[in-house]
């Protein structure tokens, strides 16, 4: 399978303290992926080190073949890597089509072009409009973000994160904080994108519902390292993973 | 070398009152957030009502109680009756409302004393020069020298020792929300303000007998302060202290080696610590 | 296109018509303070570009707005007369000095960034204080000569009131026009999302801080286009036009008049000098009334005067 995102012997320290060590993965295209561990095993570190939001300590990170370790966060999305935050992360006083205008500006390089009305541009307005649809939101798009529900805002990262075609989508914890009925909502979207447009998604999640519901590979990250990687089934079955993880998790 | 003396004791003099300027401003940004524009109007205030009661009691030390108690009091009804209302406000709107106090304090004082200059003697105790190295040089300006140290220090003790000392340090240096330890937010605010208009008020009347007193004299202490707050670290104690004795200094040999645009130093201080240690010489990252 | 169709023009439709018709109905007294009130509304509306719509708060726009206003002075002192010359230097002047300030500037945030363009325009403050050979020092620089306007044919002079009010109105007319095609532009968007979310800016692709300093640049030239205005309509370039109290005139006007609508710093700046020539009727202690107009201002209107009755009166969804 071809590969979209490689990583290789990644490590994050703050100081002495190394949060992750030697982590390496690599994730093919169209092959939805999970990250999992416990609270503090390293996840949103990995997430913000492959991400751009700060360089990684050590090791290397590769998309679609090319070396991108390092680049700040905004030439990781010119590379195609797109992501989510656990906290809601839109505009809030802007409306949704606003929101998902403001990724397809910059990925058509509109960004500082001083003249010509937003709204009238066809270019933008189809892939917006486009993007929307995919995420249910079409009917809402005049709506100013911050009086929309909780679980609209979070569809509203996704049609962001989503807008600009990326070859990768990192999203993190895409179901905190959500109802079931959102919660399903959001895995049936997740699952459409992945089968119908081909988009690449790899998430961390607490929810180990939503993880076997979506991935067809799973990492488990623990204290900083790689414990286990493999199909669901074999993570679900691994003694190590079970000890340190799922089996306390399971009995909760 | 006597040029040298003479601009170090200048430097340090000026430092001194600056240092008890910032350490009020740094104390209220710290705990309270806000950068207050009417610090400097408080100065000017307090530098007014010290002259007032000086020449009410006909006695130095009793106007340099009075006046300081007046302005603090003063503090407390702004706290509580504007301050209180914009904490949680965009910074824009804090700045412009500390902006308004420093138009109504500076034309109001105006409108009391009027813009001319007024003189304040410094009492007979401190008067007169004593030679050193064979120059004359004020007694108040050593008294200055001598008394910024001794307020610093007092200072010092009051924040480690006492209760509400450490209670507002906790809240102001080490960013911990005083809610958390059980303590009573609005007393605190209103007596951390209360304390830095009391010290912004000593300061202007211990700068009363060394300078002349103006309605605009808050104006230009306030920018200065500013720089010093920010160039030590916003809500760092040694931070003011040392961003004080610098800025002083700097203001005193300035002259002698950029002279006329010597008032441009400060301003490049600012600009470099900026763009260098943005959080200030003391103060780590946030 | 007709008026009809479009209600939220009809209001500044009839804004132009009485700016353009003011000179016949109003006393020549008059028609000076709305000249003041335009140039002075422009500042605002070029600053709030950077406090409404990028959501950075400037303490030092009055560096470019006498950037703008010393090129023009020290222009027609060199002899130069040509009108497009003088505007076009002081906004080119003004925008490469905000560039280099914005480059400083823009890696800072909130009260760290009101704090360095403070600085930053007393900089430039002590400069023009201090500098006496080529700014006059504290006196300023006086201006001798306004230029010459040759139009078809015809030539135009601005020593009159009433011409010098039309040089101001179609200047500042072009000057919101413009400013108005940015904030509606892609460019635009992408700086209110930038105001709402930097992070999420960065995230989707966007250089942060060179959008910052492509805003600060647009907002500072056209800051300077201001101060040319200001230069030829007062015949003088003065140091304070630099200093930070000056520098907190557009601030004071934004709030005033609303920072969430487009024109509310030019209705901001109308308010502030309507108020003022109101007061100084009565005292000549009209900062003391200011600041007491401004703290209900602060504590009660929380989109300026104009944004708040605008929400209130006609609720827009």
């Amino acid at each position: 399978m071809e590969q979209v995102l490689r990583i290789e012997n990644l490590g994050h320290a703050y100081g002495k303290f190394k949060v992750i060590e030697d982590i390496s993965l690599a994730i093919g295209r169209g092959e939805t992926s999970a990250l999992i561990g416990p609270n503090g095993a390293g996840k949103t570190t990995f997430y913000n080190a492959i991400s751009g939001k700060f360089p990684p300590s050590k090791g290397r990170v590769f998309l679609n073949g090319e070396n991108v370790t390092g680049l700040p966060s905004h030439r990781m999305v010119d590379k195609g890597m797109c992501r989510s935050f656990q906290i809601t992360n839109i505009f809030a006083e802007l409306t949704v089509l606003e929101n998902v205008l403001s990724p397809l500006i910059i990925q058509q390089k509109k960004h500082f072009k001083p003249y010509g009305n937003v709204f009238k541009d066809r270019g933008l307005m189809e892939r917006a409009m486009h993007t929307l649809e995919q995420v249910g939101l079409a009917e809402r798009a005049r709506q100013v973000v911050s009086s929309l529900a909780y679980g609209d805002k979070r569809l509203v990262e996704m049609a962001i994160v989503l807008a600009r075609d990326p070859s990768v989508v990192l999203l993190d914890e895409p179901t905190a904080g959500m109802n079931p009925q959102e919660t399903e909502n959001m895995i049936q979207l997740i699952q459409r994108l992945a089968e119908h447009s081909g988009t690449t998604f790899f998430i961390t999640e607490h929810d180990m519902k939503v993880v076997f519901s979506l991935a067809r590979k799973i990492y488990v990250l623990h204290q900083g390292h790689l414990l286990a990687q493999g199909k669901p089934e074999e993570i679900r079955t691994n003694e190590a993973v079970q000890e340190a993880y799922l089996g306390r998790k399971s009995h909760a | 070398m006597d040029t040298l003396l003479l601009n170090a004791l200048n430097g340090l003099s000026w430092g001194m009152l600056l240092f008890l300027i910032a350490v009020g401003l740094t104390t209220v940004f710290g705990v309270m957030g806000i950068l207050n524009f009417a610090h400097g109007s408080l100065f000017m205030l307090g530098a007014y009502l010290c002259m007032q009661s000086m020449q009410l009691f006909d006695s130095f030390w009793f106007g340099l109680l009075v006046g300081p108690l007046g302005v603090a009091a003063l503090g407390v009804l702004v706290e509580r009756f504007l301050l209180r209302k914009i904490y949680s406000r965009d910074v824009t709107f804090q700045l412009l409302l500390t902006f308004a106090l420093l138009l109504i304090l500076d034309d109001g004082v105006r409108m009391i004393w009027g813009s001319g200059y007024h003189v304040v003697e410094p009492p007979v105790l401190l008067s007169g020069v004593m030679t050193i190295a064979g120059q004359d040089y004020p007694i108040y300006r050593f008294f200055l020298i001598v008394v910024g140290p001794l307020i610093g220090g007092l200072l010092w003790a009051f924040f480690h020792f006492t209760r509400w000392g450490k209670v507002v340090r906790a809240a102001a240096f080490d960013n911990i929300m005083a809610e958390g330890v059980g303590i009573n937010v609005p007393r605190i605010y209103a007596s951390v303000f209360a304390l830095g208009a009391w010290l912004a008020a000593l300061g202007g009347g211990l700068a009363a007998p060394q300078q002349s007193l103006n309605p605009a004299m808050g104006e230009k202490i306030i920018i200065e302060s500013f720089i010093v707050v920010v160039v030590g670290g916003m809500g760092s104690f040694p931070g003011a202290f040392v961003g004080a004795l610098l800025l002083g200094l700097l203001d005193s040999f300035g002259t002698v080696f950029a002279g006329r645009m010597q008032m441009a130093i400060p301003y490049l201080l600012l600009a470099v610590i900026l763009l260098v240690k943005p959080t200030g010489l003391f103060r780590k990252g946030v | 296109m007709s008026l009809s169709m479009r209600p939220h023009l009809i209001g500044p439709f009839l804004l132009l018509l009485v700016l353009l018709f003011a000179p016949l109905l109003l006393p020549v007294y008059w028609i000076m303070i709305l000249t003041e009130i335009l140039i002075m509304g422009l500042l605002a509306v070029s600053f709030n570009l950077l406090l409404g719509y990028t959501g950075l708060l400037s303490f030092g726009h009055g560096a470019f707005f006498g950037l703008g206003a010393y090129t023009c002075a020290l222009l027609l002192q060199a002899g130069h007369q040509n009108l497009f010359v003088l505007l076009g230097a002081g906004m080119l002047v003004a925008l490469l000095a905000a560039l280099l300030i914005g480059f400083f500037s823009v890696r800072l945030d909130e009260i760290f960034f009101a704090m360095i363009t403070l600085g930053m325009g007393m900089l430039f403050f002590s400069i023009a204080h201090n500098w006496l050979a080529v700014t006059g020092g504290s006196d300023g620089l006086p201006v001798f000569a306004l230029p010459v306007l040759n139009l078809a044919g015809r030539e135009f002079t601005f020593y009159a009131p009433n011409s010098m009010y039309y040089l101001v109105f179609t200047t500042v007319l072009a000057g919101i026009v413009l400013l108005w095609l940015v904030v509606h532009s892609p460019f635009g968007l992408i700086l209110r999302a930038l105001r709402e979310n930097k992070q999420r800016v960065a995230f989707i692709g966007g250089n942060i801080q060179l959008l910052r300093i492509v805003a600060f640049a647009v907002s500072g030239s056209f800051a300077g286009l201001a101060g040319v205005l200001f230069c030829l309509f007062n015949s003088m370039a003065t140091p304070e036009f630099m200093h930070w109290s000056f520098s907190a005139k557009p601030v004071i006007m934004s709030i005033i008049g609303g920072t969430g609508v487009f024109l509310g710093p030019l209705f901001g700046a109308a308010i502030f000098f309507g108020l003022e020539q109101l007061i100084i009727h009565f005292t000549e202690n009209w900062m003391f009334f200011l600041g007491m107009v401004l703290i209900p201002i602060v504590l009660f209107f929380p989109q300026g005067v104009f944004g708040t009755l605008r929400n209130r009166f006609f609720k827009q969804g």
